[in-house]
């Protein structure tokens, strides 16, 4: 693991896939920032790589690097050592801990949502190093944590936890209670308990102690579960990728190979029920064309697009798959001021991909993306279980998913 | 997660690409499973056939007969280079070119490759030593001096443009910028340049590099051509990109990224192999296997001390003698024997030394193809990509 660095060949393939390099030119690239910077770290000496904050950690390197090398998790690393050796700008810090924000967001809901599209208050975030470049999400107060947390027959064969993840549970809890129905709705017990961050966006913000502060916490919480008998669902990817590879990875939580093993993406869920013929779901047809945005984090959790593969059973549905493109938001990434250009020109080319496709509406699993992709294209943007909802006759009733715009 | 396929390609490249177009056309349900991008990312871009002769596709009646060319024939080579053609110009990025004509491309060093198959943009690059051609570089861009060329090419000449960006991604970015190409085009429209051709480094724009080389042609009104470049070689990643732009549209499920962590036998059948993906491993199931892996840069065949080993289903592979004979002692030479390394197969695609009955292979890791030696490698690749798949759609 530690000298992976070495299989690199410098044959630049993670260079030609990073969206950073592609648009910043102050970004040495995956190649550079990763393997080749690695030969000259020592742990005895501290982190002088300033431009690693510029990477975002899309991963794109790591699904490209056809020998292993993995570059953004030799970054992911420095980003954490620099993150200690060096002072965080207000911004980091306050994104770091984003599930308090939301938490606090969520409370006084209607206020945050009057206020942040004020000029005022636009001023002042960009004093503190924040980016509005694009609308900030409308908070919620019937959050995920304030819902009903069950549902589905208790003596159901098929157990599972829902991992619904901040932007669902403070933005668009709406999808969070879609996904707990349509898993009820399929013979399946669901249980939303207690849950913090992932701690993602901490470990982004290279703040690696209050990531597994957080970690921590979850891998109690779902390795209980999971002793008896429950697998844990989530359908943001983001969320994803960090429980089953950096739970037991970088984070080191306890019980994370557990958690790794047992952890599944909703869709993939689905598929597995149908594949063993627990469920036998009668799709409706659906008339609508779809452009269907891949968030990198999919890509890299390295289990084909499984949501796609449901798509497919659905009848009517057309669906163009895009992969190429990143959104460029990359969670707090784009809030940053600095990152706001690099954000913007990354997230006008995915936008160009998707509306030549001529959609009626983008999908996408990734709250980032859809936030991103719908401001840049003015197309709305659904999570694809809205979709298998709507195929399923299983809703939306709430009027909230029509997009976050 | 169990998935059931039709056929299962394993290897992302050139050739599992156009197997994979190839079934899906067919209506099989197939999967690519995919370490990383392909070696064809660092390509040039062009489809070399054969670089004997005026005519590749005569010259390989002149190969020896065990090389996997004889498998597919002639006139199927020239159907699958056709359908590689076409699929190109529906994805946008069409090539140019006839698979009974060799071609010479000009490259950053002033010599001529040969070639067959070009992307459009490199269609007007045979140059002919009395035209004048200049050549347009870019302020501090990395490894292409056109001093290089106007050494070779006495009648040659060239500008320097400052695009703001030193590398090959962010120039092709900037082009298929709007504002930044036509002040491209009337910096260009400004310089007064001898009546002849003019040229550039690879770097005009990825997905949308047609209309950036269409603009620029009619811009200046002269015949203008791209220069393949290091990598990252843009004419290589848009192949790659339109490739894999066709399988999607054709509704082939991908798994990129992961390498291989276990394979099912029964018997003397596949049924499945399992994906090292985070945390837990996916299982993919088929009723046949495309072995596409490629040859030792790509990873799918591995060379230890003194013995030759095929990475995934750990075929039998042929090793063409001991060590000592692997490697002439001029380097450059063409034809080292470790090149032969590979797996045999018959006519339908199938292991020779190997008895499973559902796994075809093709590409670069078939024994005795000699890609460097008779410079025949994308063409190779399209050729027994496609004819595997033939060999394998007829049966599932």
């Amino acid at each position: 693991m530690a000298f992976d660095f070495q299989h690199c060949i410098r044959c630049t393939v993670c260079v030609a896939n990073c969206p950073v390099f592609k648009v910043n030119p102050v970004f040495p690239g995956p190649k550079q920032s990763g393997p080749d910077a690695e030969r000259f770290r020592s742990n005895d000496e501290a982190s002088i790589d300033r431009w690693v904050r510029l990477c975002s950690q899309c991963k794109r390197c790591d699904v490209a690097c056809p020998y292993g090398v993995n570059p953004a998790e030799i970054i992911l690393k420095e980003q954490a050592r620099y993150g200690e050796g060096h002072f965080k700008p207000l911004a980091y810090r306050l994104f770091a801990n984003n599930y308090w924000l939301g938490a606090l967001g969520s409370i006084i809901a209607p206020v945050v949502n009057l206020l942040t599209p004020r000029t005022f208050v636009k001023r002042v975030l960009n004093i503190f190093g924040i980016s509005t470049a694009i609308p900030f999400p409308q908070y919620r107060f019937h959050s995920m944590n304030r819902s009903w947390r069950w549902k589905g027959r208790r003596k159901s064969r098929k157990k599972v936890v829902f991992f619904y993840g901040c932007f669902i549970n403070y933005n668009r809890p709406d999808i969070g209670r879609g996904v707990r129905d349509l898993l009820a709705s399929l013979g399946v017990r669901v249980v939303i308990p207690r849950q913090v961050c992932c701690g993602l966006p901490a470990l982004g913000n290279g703040d690696m102690k209050t990531a597994r502060k957080f970690a921590r916490k979850n891998g109690r919480i779902l390795a209980g579960y999971i002793d008896k008998g429950y697998d844990v669902i989530y359908t943001c990817t983001s969320c994803g990728l960090s429980l089953t590879q950096d739970y037991p990875g970088i984070l080191k939580v306890p019980d994370g190979k557990k958690i790794s093993e047992n952890t599944y993406n909703l869709h993939e869920y689905i598929l597995k029920l149908m594949e063993e013929e627990y469920i036998k779901p009668a799709f409706e047809p659906l008339h609508r064309k779809v452009a269907y945005h891949i968030p990198c984090h999919l890509r890299a959790l390295g289990i084909g697009y499984p949501a796609a593969r449901l798509f497919e059973k659905i009848p009517g549905l057309e669906v163009h798959i895009l992969e190429d493109n990143c959104c460029g938001l990359a969670g707090s990434y784009g809030f940053k001021r600095k990152n706001e250009e690099t954000s913007a020109r990354l997230g006008a080319d995915a936008a160009r991909a998707i509306k030549a496709t001529n959609p009626d509406i983008l999908v996408s699993d990734c709250g980032a993306c859809k936030m991103q992709l719908g401001h840049f294209s003015g197309i709305p943007a659904l999570d694809p279980s809205e979709i298998l909802r709507e195929s399923l006759k299983k809703g939306p009733k709430d009027s909230r998913s029509q997009g976050v715009e | 997660m169990n998935a059931i396929y039709d056929v299962v390609i394993i290897g992302g490249g050139m050739s599992g690409m156009m197997a994979a177009i190839t079934l899906a056309e067919k209506g099989k349900k197939v999967a690519v499973i995919s370490k990383g991008d392909p070696v064809c990312c660092f390509s040039t871009g062009c489809i070399d056939v054969l670089a004997d002769g005026d005519d590749p596709l005569e010259g390989i009646g002149s190969l020896p007969d065990n090389h996997p060319y004889h498998l597919v024939g002639e006139n199927a080579i020239a159907h699958s280079l056709e359908l590689f053609k076409n699929i190109m110009f529906e994805g946008g990025m069409p090539y140019v070119g006839d698979a009974h004509i060799n071609r010479k491309v000009l490259t950053s060093l002033g010599r001529c490759k040969i070639t067959c198959l070009v992307p459009e943009t490199m269609e007007f690059s045979d140059c002919d030593p009395d035209e004048y051609i200049h050549v347009i570089s870019f302020y501090k861009m990395k490894d292409f001096y056109p001093q290089y060329i106007t050494s070779r090419y006495p009648n040659a000449g060239y500008s320097v443009f400052d695009p703001g960006v030193i590398t090959t991604p962010g120039i092709a970015e900037k082009f298929e910028n709007k504002t930044f190409l036509e002040e491209f085009i009337s910096w260009l429209g400004g310089l007064d340049i001898p009546e002849g051709k003019i040229a550039l480094p690879a770097v005009l724009g990825r997905s949308l590099a047609g209309k950036v080389y269409h603009e620029i042609s009619a811009g200046c009104g002269r015949k203008v051509f791209e220069i393949p470049t290091l990598p990252p070689s843009m004419p290589g990643l848009r192949l790659f990109g339109g490739l894999k732009k066709a399988l999607l549209r054709r509704g082939v499920n991908l798994y990129w990224g992961r390498g291989i962590y276990s394979v099912e036998k029964l018997g003397n059948r596949i049924e499945a192999v399992t994906l090292d993906s985070a945390g837990r491993t996916t299982r993919v199931e088929g009723k046949a296997f495309i072995l596409a892996t490629g040859s030792f840069i790509s990873g799918g065949l591995y060379a230890s001390m003194d013995t030759v080993n095929e990475t995934v289903f750990d075929l039998p592979a042929f090793l063409p003698g001991a060590r000592e004979t692997w490697f002439n002692d001029d380097f450059f030479a063409s034809g080292h024997e470790i090149e032969k390394a590979g797996i045999r197969v018959d006519p339908s695609f199938r292991s020779v030394d190997a008895e499973i009955e559902n796994l075809y292979v093709c590409g670069s890791i078939l024994a005795f193809s000699e890609v460097m030696k008779y410079r025949c490698g994308h063409g190779m690749a399209i050729a027994t990509g496609v004819a595997a798949a033939n060999a394998c759609g007829g049966l599932v």
